[in-house]
């Protein structure tokens, strides 16, 4: 472990060394995120100035779950990004060959290998929404909801990140798997509102099929008062790992699968 | 040290017909055919050996190599190296090989290639004293230091290259892969890099296993060739028995004086030989004609030539490798001849 992070570290530094090379490259990437969070945000400042609740809750609530959600998710952007890849062109070209003649985790190196700066954006809007609605609602701060808080999203992570190695691994056998690990990841939209205000299907699906629920409104709403911890921080925590270790399995499956490319 | 036993490799590929409605009808009733890339290959390399491992295109020399370094699975049949599994203990069985695959570098683009090599010490997680030492050695080796500092991006072939090389034996791997390290290299820097190879090899034992398809470096490195074709072995030796086994193909080049002359000539009627026996090539009145010695002596060939044409210039030539290999790719020369 010691040296994994070891390893992460001077990873990280090299892509940092990397990304100097391209600054032009990175500020535009972290400009256009901000922009495209405000426009979002604005959107939901406009419904809500024509409906004051939705299903119950007030427009702060619903900007803590949608701050809440960006935490996870931005996190994820940022230590795990080049999963991505995998299923868009590194399996496809017969790149991952790389992966595979190292002395370390093939999963682990691919991840490791990018860092994703962008994510800052994600990770800043999220923390002013969460602090800005928790002062608007005047919410209550328990001492042991800091580290719930922290379990929560740290689990949340692990929750996007299972995701996108099981259908990055995908690609193991069909060789590309990008636009499926988008399809399964833009689900994570339906998370940034309240699960009540969809009908049952989506709920059971967003619960127990894809759990972006986990990842923002069940977590969220228990530090809004609502509901019992157990499902819902608990919930966050058996989903993460339940979901990890699979992925985990199929990606371990998918290398045996993999054909590499042609040279 | 390498064990390689009845090595097989199956693929499924998608057969699809051409155009985007083949294309659409492949999406609902999508069909598959097996192809056999590697067909039961056996073969050992005792260890300090270059192998030089030769075939055509497609004769599925990258994909045993694959499986050798513990990329792809094979679909039966084994490989043991170092008294490794290489996929079933793929992390520690890759510390102690390196692999080189000439089209792909495995160097950091963007970065300074010093850089490069001080993220490998980490992974391999090589001492700072071995580090020093050993890149002492690659770079009096293989010279890198002309463009140690320069980004990756910013290499010449050659100089990436060697500095691809370098990078594969930074953790002082007992097996070295080298899949075409030589391609598309100018002639200095061919030379420079076989003499690097050889060098690791005498000076450390370490046992190289390289394909190529410039017969120089099979001639000028390898001990011992293994050629394959069509997924099977076609044939395992020294190269002098190769040379051996089919150095009774000759070939005699000569220059016309007058193209004219050409017509006169008629050696498979005139001296009653197969077409396997006899091939002829004219290239702008040189003429080259390559002859199985066994079945037309070389003095008649000689003289039925002088005699039916004139001649500016006639040169005898010994068969060499790249003619071997010729016939072979050609499959002028079957296995049970081997």
């Amino acid at each position: 472990m010691r040296r994994m992070l070891r390893l992460h570290r001077i990873f990280v530094a090299q892509y940092m060394k990397n990304l100097m090379e391209y600054k032009v490259d990175f500020l535009t990437g972290a400009i256009s995120f901000l922009l495209g969070q405000i426009v979002q945000i604005a959107t939901i400042g406009i419904i809500f100035s024509q409906i004051p609740h939705l299903d119950g809750w007030s427009f702060e609530e619903i900007l803590f779950i949608y701050g809440f959600s960006l935490i996870p998710k931005g996190i994820d952007h940022l230590l795990f990004d080049n999963l991505w890849s995998v299923g868009y062109f590194i399996v496809r070209k017969g790149d991952f060959d790389k992966y595979l003649t190292r002395p370390i985790n093939s999963l682990f190196y691919v991840i490791a290998e990018k860092f994703c700066v962008d994510a800052f954006g994600e990770l800043l809007m999220g923390l002013i929404l969460i602090v800005y609605s928790v002062i608007m609602l005047e919410l209550t701060i328990t001492w042991y909801m800091i580290p719930l808080f922290i379990v929560a999203v740290l689990f949340a992570t692990l929750i996007y990140t299972s995701l996108k190695i099981a259908t990055a691994a995908i690609a193991f056998w069909t060789k590309s798997s990008g636009h499926i690990t988008h399809m399964v990841y833009m689900t994570n939209d339906f998370s940034k509102y309240p699960t009540t205000i969809y009908n049952k299907v989506v709920q059971t699906i967003i619960t127990y099929v894809i759990p972006f629920a986990f990842t923002a409104y069940y977590p969220a709403s228990y530090f809004l008062g609502e509901g019992d911890p157990l499902f819902r921080i608990g919930g966050t925590v058996v989903a993460a790992i339940v979901l990890f270790v699979i992925s985990v399995l199929i990606w371990n499956r998918g290398i045996k699968a993999y054909e590499s490319a042609g040279s | 040290m390498i064990y390689v036993n009845d090595l097989r490799k199956e693929f499924k590929k998608a057969v699809k017909e051409p155009g985007l409605k083949g294309s659409i009808k492949a999406l609902f009733k999508p069909k598959n055919e097996i192809v056999t890339a590697v067909d039961g290959i056996s073969f050992h390399v005792p260890k300090g050996e270059i192998l030089g491992f030769i075939g055509p295109n497609g004769a599925g020399k990258s994909t045993v190599i694959k499986m050798l370094t513990g990329i792809l699975t094979p679909t039966s049949g084994t490989c043991e190296i170092n008294g490794y599994i290489p996929q079933k203990d793929r992390q520690k069985y890759v510390k102690e090989i390196g692999v080189v695959f000439g089209q792909r570098t495995q160097l950091w683009w963007d970065l300074a290639l010093r850089e490069t090599y001080l993220v490998l010490k980490e992974i391999y997680n090589v001492p700072d004293d071995e580090f020093k030492k050993r890149m002492a050695f690659l770079n009096e080796v293989l010279e890198l230091d002309e463009f140690i500092t320069s980004p990756v991006r910013t290499l010449s072939l050659g100089q990436r290259m060697r500095a691809d090389i370098a990078a594969s034996l930074l953790h002082n791997p007992k097996v070295l892969f080298l899949d075409e390290p030589t391609i598309g290299l100018d002639v200095v820097v061919k030379e420079n890099i076989r003499n690097a190879i050889k060098k690791i090899n005498a000076e450390e034992g370490t046992t190289v296993i390289l394909t190529t398809h410039d017969l120089a470096d099979i001639e000028l490195l390898c001990n011992r060739i293994v050629m394959i074709d069509k997924g099977k072995k076609v044939f395992d030796g020294q190269i002098s028995e190769l040379k051996h086994e089919f150095g009774n193909m000759r070939e005699l080049v000569f220059e016309l004086s007058k193209a004219d002359d050409l017509k006169k000539l008629n050696y498979l009627e005139d001296l009653s030989l197969n077409a396997d026996d006899l091939q002829l090539e004219n290239k702008n009145m040189t003429v080259s004609v390559r002859f199985n010695s066994n079945n037309v002596p070389v003095e008649k060939m000689l003289s039925y030539t002088l005699s039916k044409v004139h001649v500016k210039d006639i040169n005898l030539k010994d068969a060499d490798i790249e003619e071997i290999i010729r016939r072979l790719y050609r499959q002028e020369v079957s296995i049970d001849e081997v």
